[in-house]
């Protein structure tokens, strides 16, 4: 169990820096990176549970927010909700392949997107072409990078915790 | 205890979602300053460790990718150094004849501006917020509202203002983003502007409130205005890339490419000039 926190906290690390990073421009598309914490938040809530979920994606969204040096919680609130909802209905209803992957995160991100966007209206600025310049690059490119961490995912927790669920 | 144990999934998402809404309504209440405070505290040893792992990251990274590039730079550097050495002796001669005729036609002498190196700490990580975190701060005699910028090869150019001071890092809003507003001017024709982020483009910039009567081109060069107290007047900013015309306005907006790319940006300065304090409180920034 210990090395699963311990897979966690790395991979949360791992997922910042390559977020920050300039040296990891180069994986830019359409001027967005992908959100690769929140890919670790879906895959945490879709495997392990709405418990591990939020608790993962308050863990990591405090982080991101932190090293983001704007209000604390405008990043973490979207990946607390996605997080416990990812968990609470994706177990039930979808069984696990490429494609159902994808429209999961897809999905997924474009709420997260739209959360961030309303939380951004109400305690900061944005603006509706966010949608476009933001939201749809992001979500499209979270997408396809989805399943590939999934399978990743899968053979390192392979061993190391209990599929629990909610 | 057992509610707790047996609902643990709802009270945890209940206490995580209390806990970011009271955070988001502190910052927008007059709550902000000493909530911002303590967040600053806990957070800055996070920042500074996060800092070194990217760092370490970047030169781990760095004596794979860049080894030949920068025996390439190092030549470059070495052989613009010796020109540079000319020509600053040069300048020092053009300078004091500068002085002496302004002295002889009466004018003040202008008033130059000291600055200070500053290496960027992080950037925002995600694709929503622009900000810098620069390794200057209260330490170093850096204030709110003093001018960033950063050079291109040889050209000199805007980055953004201070926007947060701590000790020993400053938080800087660069030019792109949507949040920042400053005063600018085409620097053949001298129409004034207002210009901000381009949302639709993170890359860009746009400048509003230019009159349709301006004669703009693409490839225009923009400077900053002085308006506003901020910036000083004629520094760099970027080249009009196009112009969006409304038949129902009276002005036009102007699509800018900053001369210092953003995402490119690892060095910057800062401009050691204090903003007029009404101007400060007109704006209502506060350290």
């Amino acid at each position: 169990m210990i090395l699963a926190y311990i897979y966690t906290g790395a991979i949360i690390a791992l997922s910042l820096v390559i977020q920050g990073n300039d040296s990891f421009d180069v994986i830019k598309v359409a001027g967005v990176k992908p959100d690769l914490l929140f890919i670790a938040i879906v895959y945490f809530g879709y495997t392990f549970g709405s418990f591990y979920g939020e608790v993962t994606g308050f863990i990591g969204g405090i982080f991101h927010d932190s090293i983001s040096s704007y209000i604390l919680g405008i990043l973490t609130l979207p990946k607390v909700l996605i997080g416990f909802a990812i968990g609470f209905i994706s177990r039930s209803l979808l069984r696990q392949n490429p494609l159902t992957v994808f429209i999961l995160v897809f999905g997924a991100s474009v709420v997260k997107g739209l959360i961030t966007l309303m939380l951004c209206f109400a305690f900061h600025d944005a603006y509706i072409s966010d949608i476009i310049s933001i939201i749809i690059p992001e979500s499209f490119y979270n997408a396809v990078l989805a399943p590939f961490i999934f399978m990743l995912f899968d053979k390192l927790y392979d061993h190391v915790i209990d599929r629990s669920g909610y | 205890m057992d509610f707790i144990v047996r609902f643990k999934t709802v009270v945890a998402l209940f206490c995580f979602t209390i806990f970011c809404i009271v955070s988001l309504a502190l910052k927008s209440s007059t709550f902000s300053l000493s909530f911002t405070g303590v967040g600053s505290a806990i957070i800055s040893p996070f920042q500074k460790g996060y800092h070194s792992i990217e760092h370490g990251v970047h030169l781990f990274w760095a004596g794979f990718t860049e080894l030949g590039e920068v025996r390439k730079e190092l030549e470059q550097a070495q052989m613009r150094l010796q020109k540079l050495e000319g020509a600053a002796e040069e300048m020092a001669q053009i300078k004091n004849e500068n002085a002496q005729l302004r002295n002889l036609i009466g004018m003040k002498p202008k008033v130059g501006y000291e600055s200070i190196p500053a290496t960027i700490i992080s950037k925002d990580p995600d694709n929503w917020f622009r900000n810098i975190l620069v390794n200057r701060g209260s330490d170093d005699g850096v204030k709110v509202g003093m001018p960033v910028i950063s050079y291109n090869g040889d050209i000199k150019a805007i980055v953004g203002k201070v926007v947060g001071v701590r000790g020993s890092v400053s938080r800087v809003l660069p030019i792109v983003s949507s949040d920042m507003k400053s005063g600018v001017m085409m620097q053949d024709s001298r129409y004034p502007g207002l210009m901000t982020g381009y949302s639709a483009n993170a890359a860009l910039c746009k400048i509003d409130y230019i009159s349709r009567s301006a004669q703009i081109k693409p490839g225009d060069m923009v400077i900053t205005s002085g308006q506003g107290g901020i910036f000083p007047q004629g520094l760099l900013v970027g080249n009009v890339v196009k112009m969006i015309s409304h038949k129902t306005s009276s002005f036009q907006q102007v699509i800018v490419k900053p001369i210092i790319d953003y995402d490119q940006l690892e060095q910057v300065f800062i401009i050691m000039t204090e903003t007029d304090p009404a101007i400060k409180e007109l704006l209502g920034e506060t350290e």
